[in-house]
């Protein structure tokens, strides 16, 4: 302890104590993370508005993972998340890319400014060497003043080290920034972390201080944001770069690369075909190994030959035979949607094989690093749409489950481009465990049906978001993203990460499967779903379709894979089928997805995206008819 | 010589002189690309522009590097 700020302290005996792990995106947090509490199993999801933070409780010390940032302000809903978490822990560990102390030291400098207890993780030392460069671990320890080890956390080297280290967290008691805090009022109650903020204009900061003077002194003394955010930043960069020069030492001149594919993905006349390619691959994966092979497997053979008529035999054994227990009956085991069979077969065969499927591929790209390429490949497009490339992230997670989608659109940017990416989700993009039975039954039609379908998809989306673009006020938000070194992804990491996330939404989503296919049994028994299914029929019937298709619709209502499940039902010929795809895909979101819009938007936007649906499903649905009857 | 960003040729090196808004010019000055000189690493017709320094790569959108401006470098020298 070298420090005299008496809101916090750090000690590593056996009162409770919370570190973070801090560090730049793809500094290698998550890996170290993953090798600092490797025999603990006591891992909780925290899921915060929009990013899910980990954390693991070892012996005395809560360890928290944090979503990676460049520096502690608010410019981001990453920043916001770890700048909250940083301004609450005991002590952080920096971790910091060995290859890139120029651009990761500004938030080690800015840590320490904050006086926030820190080790430093100098992590990637591999790729030091394989960079052809030199560091001099003792000087830069000398120089920040605080612990720095030497790590490389895929292989596991010097995390002992580090773990040994970490009762030494400190932060020197002063530093340059001192001298700005004379700006501020001299009885402002506040933590040397809070007023380094407080200079740096940071508004959060300033509300939060505001607020507590405000309680304390009954007055309105507000210390207005003293606004030195420039003049601070250049000087601590000053002190980076004069620190970079006495640590850091080329070995050999000329530069150390490797980057044939990063160049090729960017230039769009290689890039595109590549991504096409990626695209193919994973559409042929998720559409026919998965959602066909696999699939079809486990709902026709594990459950329709043995689960379904097992369970069915048991509940019929074991309840009596009297009028009460009919009711119950139907509710367990109906054909349409049972709580113990179909409910069951949903869920384990169908879901769970596609969501673990598509988490894998999107957790491969993310590690392999090629997802912000992807987004600037993406920007031109969606630039003509009111949205920047980083809405590609959103998107495709959307094709997984809309939902969760829904819930990452915080992270593209203002207010306005999160409801333009939420609609066009709610509307156009059908999600894996729909995209899954949807490729079934186009595969069966042919390829012209299969790109017709993604033509009017398209069509909708743009048409859906030029529209969006012109009439909501305000300008759309540049892309600002860092592209990080591609490399070869590693099968740990993608296997955590696809198992975490398949598991979390399994957890989230099972209830509600399971609560929706009671309250439709229901209704199903009461016949509330045959009068609706006969008040859709005069819609049923200009789409030309038969009267059963009332019943997708309402199953639509609830789930959109419910509804594309409900197609491989019906009897259609290939236009009718075609046209009755294009609708369940542009029908209403799931009653999931409608509750994730209600919780990050408002119920007019809500309400409005539902309504929207409605009308566009049946408008194009009733256009492709017409066209269809027109050219065949 | 000065230019907009997005009207300098791949792989030229420039320094960064004015970046309009305030938040952006904070989030490169964090990262130091407004230290000195950095390469203009790559222009995506019609797309985002992609500059350089000590590895560090990022994009930005187009309509964001039209607003920048940059200062051309007579001769192409790494800064260091």
């Amino acid at each position: 302890m070298t420090r005299e700020d008496p809101m916090r302290s750090f000690t590593s005996d056996d009162t409770e104590t919370s570190v973070a792990l801090v560090g730049a995106p793809n500094a290698g947090k998550s890996a170290l993370f993953k090798r600092l509490t490797e025999e603990y199993v006591d891992v909780s999801n925290y899921s915060g508005t929009t990013l899910k933070t980990t954390s693991v409780t070892m012996g005395s010390t809560e360890l928290t993972d944090t979503p990676g940032i460049n520096g502690v302000s608010s410019f981001s809903e990453e920043e916001r998340v770890t700048r909250g978490i940083i301004l609450d822990t005991d002590a952080v560990i920096n971790v910091v890319d060995g290859t890139q102390l120029d651009r990761d030291l500004f938030l080690t400098l800015q840590l320490l400014d904050m006086g926030v207890p820190t080790v430093v993780a100098l992590n990637m030392m591999d790729e030091v060497a394989a960079a052809n460069l030199e560091l001099d671990i003792d000087t830069l320890e000398t120089a920040l003043g605080v612990p720095v080890v030497p790590t490389v956390a895929v292989t596991g080297l010097g995390v002992d080290e580090l773990q040994n280290r970490l009762s030494e967290a400190s932060a020197p008691a002063s530093t340059p920034i001192d001298s700005y805090y004379d700006a501020l009022p001299d009885d402002i109650d506040a933590t040397r972390a809070e007023k380094t903020l407080l200079i740096e204009g940071d508004e959060p900061t300033a509300r939060r201080v505001d607020t507590r003077n405000l309680v304390a002194d009954g007055g309105d003394t507000s210390p207005a944001v003293v606004d030195k955010r420039e003049t601070v930043y250049r000087e601590r960069r000053t002190r980076v770069q004069s620190t970079v020069e006495t640590v850091e030492h080329a070995t050999t001149s000329g530069e150390p690369s490797k980057k044939w594919l990063e160049d090729l993905l960017m230039r769009p006349a290689t890039g595109i075909p590549i991504v096409s390619g990626l695209l193919i691959a994973v559409f042929y994966f998720m559409g026919v190994v998965v959602a066909q092979m696999v699939v079809g497997y486990t709902e026709e053979i594990l459950f329709g030959r043995y689960y379904n008529p097992a369970v069915e035999t048991v509940v019929d054994n074991l309840l009596p035979t009297t009028e009460w227990a009919a009711h119950v009956e139907f509710l367990l085991i109906n054909d349409n949607l049972g709580l113990l069979t179909i409910t069951v077969q949903y869920i384990l065969g169908v879901l769970v094989p596609l969501v673990a499927a598509f988490y894998l591929v999107i957790s491969i790209l993310e590690d392999a690093g090629v997802l912000p390429r992807l987004a600037v490949l993406a920007d031109r497009g969606l630039n003509r749409i009111g949205l920047n490339g980083r809405a590609v992230v959103p998107l495709i997670v959307g094709m997984g489950c809309v939902t969760m989608a829904v819930i990452s659109t915080q992270m593209v940017g203002s207010r306005r481009e999160q409801i333009i990416t939420t609609a066009l989700l709610g509307l156009a993009i059908p999600c894996s465990a729909q995209i899954g039975v949807i490729l079934g039954i186009l595969a069966g039609l042919g390829f012209v049906w299969w790109a017709g379908y993604l033509l009017v998809l398209l069509g909708v989306l743009g048409v859906t978001g030029i529209f969006l673009d012109r009439v909501l006020p305000g300008d759309q938000e540049a892309l600002i993203e860092q592209l990080p070194r591609v490399r070869a992804p590693r099968p740990r990491n993608v296997a955590r990460k696809a198992s975490n996330r398949t598991a979390a939404f399994l957890r989230e989503a099972a209830p509600l499967f399971a609560g929706t296919a009671v309250v439709v049994s229901t209704l199903d028994y009461a016949g509330v779903l045959d009068a609706i299914i006969t008040a859709l029929r005069p819609l049923t019937a200009a789409l030309g379709l038969p009267a059963s298709f009332g019943q997708v619709l309402v199953l639509g209502l609830i789930r959109r894979d419910f509804a594309a499940a409900g197609m491989t039902d019906l009897t259609l010929g290939a236009p009718q089928t075609f046209v009755g795809l294009v609708v369940i895909t542009l029908f209403v979101p799931c009653i999931l997805t409608m509750t994730m819009i209600l919780k990050e938007h408002d119920a007019r936007s809500a309400l409005l995206m539902w309504v929207g649906s409605w009308v566009t499903a049946f408008t194009v649905g009733g256009l492709a008819a017409a066209a269809l009857e027109v050219i065949l | 010589m000065t230019a907009a960003l997005v009207d300098v040729p791949s792989e030229e090196w420039i320094e960064l002189i004015d970046v309009p808004d305030d938040e952006v010019r904070a989030r490169l000055l964090r990262l130091g690309l407004l230290d000195g000189r950095v390469k203009c690493h790559r222009q995506i017709q019609n797309g985002p522009v992609v500059i350089q320094r000590h590895g560090t790569e990022l994009a930005l959108g187009r309509p964001l590097a039209e607003e920048i401006t940059v200062e051309r470098a007579s001769s192409d020298r790494a800064p260091r």
